[in-house]
């Protein structure tokens, strides 16, 4: 145990005294973090996840525009109303062209005298059933860039449709219990005699009769909508800690080609015990990596306009999560010190190991939007078993008896890495 | 030193297999992955306690491989390996308690100090407390680095680096010490100071095995010279008796006939 210590010691003495090296390891997934999530944030706003802006300009300052207006702010649409008398049609489709602007709605002149007068005539005897298509919709001009994604496309304008349909049931309804209560007086019926009251009845249009509830996907957690902080902050947190696998295995490459190797093999010491200090050491780096992007999610993401990362739940699961995923990258970062001659091949291998299973384990995209195939092959990640229990305490609400498996696959990847490990030095020996 | 002893030839120091010798090889054979001939080849060795042994060879001879079998890194593929009596596979813990190894290249961390590297490997040989303090401060005086004890080591001139990585090699007080060409390019005052301290060791009981490539160097300190090539020792005596029944003026030219003139540069 003593000699754990000492070699415990001395690694992070080492690290220590390399600060450039320290450095990197700390600065390189706080980067990460802030900038792919920021990116993403940005991702979630062009594919209809975020609130997008529309630019509005009502050239004729009627009920339908102030209609349309209350019925798009209860959407995912931020509007951003233009004064009619400064601006244009042609100004709106500058804008959207040059892509400042990803969609533009333009109300034309009299077009609430079109769209009342529309809904008069269809309950009109004799004039609402002939050609109601050619003769009184009333256009309203939609402009959208074309170099937005389809999703935002799609949404966007089934979010206008929506609003517009609504709409005109509203006129519709308003003017059928309009025509019904004249026929109604001119067929001299009491109004306590009529078959239903006129008055209800754009209320009666109104009720819903389905109604669609959202209910958590599991009994202990909360509803809550995908959020890039709570995937990316465990998720870079645990690309940093696999990547120290590089600078455990340049440790050991530098021993082994100096002198030290040949001299600890020499001295009454195992190599086991050796790697034990080595993991050790690296294992309370991966520590203060994880707490470093903590803080940083929680402290200041707020600051860039990012929602905060929380770890209020089941913090001891988390912690423990991050001690596993730890202890596996550095049974990674010893095998690849082993079986790798030189640093130049260490950080090589290593480098392309790490990002290749960051890839295929959910770190950079979520599983469930890649290929079908490669969704079935992340679960041989690493880096996927460590981010499928982050995201069961931190997304799922679940506790530690859900990852379970997840942290004995972590253990089990240090074991055999470890056993491989400890071979090959008794071979290199 | 002894330096009249007798000159053996031809595979000399085949002893037998009850010797007392502190470092004892007998027919070591290695043979290693994709090389065409073995690195060793029923290789022997006698090195009796407290003896200054010069084990001398061309590059390529298996100087290197002998003196990774004698310390355990490695098994032999046949033959036999002792240090003080005991063999590895049953001893291995209790013969690294007595055996310090100098390593050709140097072997300490750049990033610590000389105090620190003593410290690390005093306390991995599993010294502690006052008796390691005082190994350290031994090592220390020893390399005549106590004024730079808390100078990285990356600091130190190749001469320091030198001299604290024999003093290393001594912090758990060996009785058998194993140096692989510790004086490599190195000034004559430091190379002169090592001279002094393993002679002095060596004195005070302590079996030494020296390989080098420095004739001279051999000629002063060894009291028996073994010359290695191709993978078994084809001499061995006294540095007098050597040159004695060779007739040779020096180490060097003796050497140089045994081993021949061709490069070895593979």
């Amino acid at each position: 145990m003593l000699k754990i210590i000492t070699a415990t010691a001395k690694e992070f003495l080492l690290l220590l005294r390399d600060r450039t090296g320290l450095l990197v390891l700390f600065l390189m997934p706080a980067i990460l973090v802030i900038v792919i999530t920021l990116v993403q944030e940005n991702v979630m706003e062009l594919t209809g996840q975020k609130k997008t802006q529309v630019l509005f300009l009502d050239l004729d300052q009627g009920d339908l525009g102030r209609s349309l207006q209350t019925q798009l702010k209860t959407g995912n649409l931020e509007l951003v109303v233009w004064d009619e008398n400064r601006k244009d049609m042609a100004e709106i489709q500058k804008a959207v062209a040059n892509g400042d602007y990803q969609v533009g709605i333009v109300i034309p002149k009299d077009a609430t005298y079109r769209f009342k007068e529309a809904a008069a005539r269809l309950f009109q005897p004799g004039k609402g059933t002939e050609n109601p298509a050619d003769s009184m919709t009333t256009p309203l001009h939609l402009f959208i860039d074309p170099g937005i994604m389809a999703g935002l496309r799609s949404g966007v304008t089934a979010q206008l449709q929506m609003a517009l349909t609504v709409m005109s049931q509203e006129a519709k309804i308003t003017m059928l219990s309009k025509t019904l209560q004249e026929a109604m007086a001119g067929l001299n019926v009491p109004p306590e005699a009529a078959p239903l009251d006129s008055n209800k009845l754009p209320a009666l249009f109104s009720q819903p009769l389905l109604t669609l509830t959202e209910n958590p996907s599991n009994t202990r957690a909360t509803i809550t909508s995908y959020n890039p902080v709570q995937q990316n902050v465990p998720a870079w947190a645990l690309f940093g800690m696999f990547f120290t696998a590089i600078p455990i295995a340049g440790s050991i490459l530098r021993e082994r080609n100096s002198g030290i190797w040949v001299r600890l093999m020499a001295l009454p010491v195992s190599p086991l015990v050796l790697f034990a200090g080595k993991a050790i050491a690296y294992m309370g780096i991966c520590l203060c990596q994880f707490v470093l992007i903590a803080l940083i999610g929680a402290f200041l993401f707020p600051l860039i306009g990012l929602p905060a990362f929380t770890v209020s739940m089941n913090l001891p699961a988390v912690l423990l999560t991050v001690l596993f995923s730890s202890l596996a990258a550095c049974g990674y970062g010893i095998f690849l010190g082993l079986i790798c001659n030189s640093y130049e091949q260490a950080s090589t291998v290593g480098a392309t190991s790490v990002v290749a299973a960051a890839a295929i384990g959910g770190v950079m995209v979520p599983v469930y939007a890649m290929p079908h195939m490669m969704q079935r092959l992340s679960i041989i990640s690493p880096l996927n078993w460590g981010l499928t229990a982050f995201q069961d305490l931190l997304l799922r609400g679940y506790s530690l008896s859900a990852i379970v498996g997840d942290l004995g696959r972590l253990l089990l990847f240090f074991a055999v890495c470890a056993f491989f490990s400890w071979k090959l030095a008794g071979r290199q020996q | 030193m002894d330096q009249t002893a007798s000159i053996n030839q031809g595979n000399p120091a085949r002893p037998d297999s009850g010797s007392s010798g502190a470092i004892f090889a007998s027919g070591l054979i290695k043979q290693y992955k994709n090389a065409n001939s073995p690195a060793l080849n029923d290789f022997s060795l006698d090195v009796q306690p407290g003896e200054f042994y010069g084990l001398l060879g061309p590059n390529g001879a298996g100087k290197t491989t002998a003196i990774s079998i004698l310390t355990g890194l490695f098994p032999p593929d046949s033959g036999t390996a002792r240090i003080m009596g005991m063999v590895f596979r049953e001893s291995e813990n209790k013969i690294k308690q007595i055996l310090g190894l100098v390593p050709q290249n140097i072997g300490l961390y750049d990033k610590l100090t000389a105090r620190e590297n003593l410290t690390f490997f005093g306390k991995i040989c599993g010294i502690q407390g006052k008796k390691l303090a005082e190994r350290i401060e031994q090592g220390l005086e020893f390399a005549r680095l106590a004024d730079h004890a808390r100078q990285p080591v990356a600091t130190f001139s190749t001469g320091m680096k030198r001299r604290l990585n024999l003093a290393v090699g001594l912090i758990n007080d060996p009785q058998v010490l194993i140096l692989d060409e510790p004086c490599v390019g190195i000034d004559a005052q430091s190379r002169n100071l090592i001279h002094e301290q393993l002679t002095a060791i060596n004195q005070r009981g302590t079996t030494i095995l020296y390989t080098t490539h420095y004739m001279e160097e051999a000629q002063e300190l060894c009291s028996r010279i073994g010359i290695i090539d191709n993978g078994r020792l084809v001499e061995e005596g006294t540095p007098a008796a050597l040159l004695q029944q060779s007739g040779r003026a020096n180490l060097e030219e003796l050497f140089l006939h045994l081993t021949g003139k061709e490069l070895r540069d593979s």
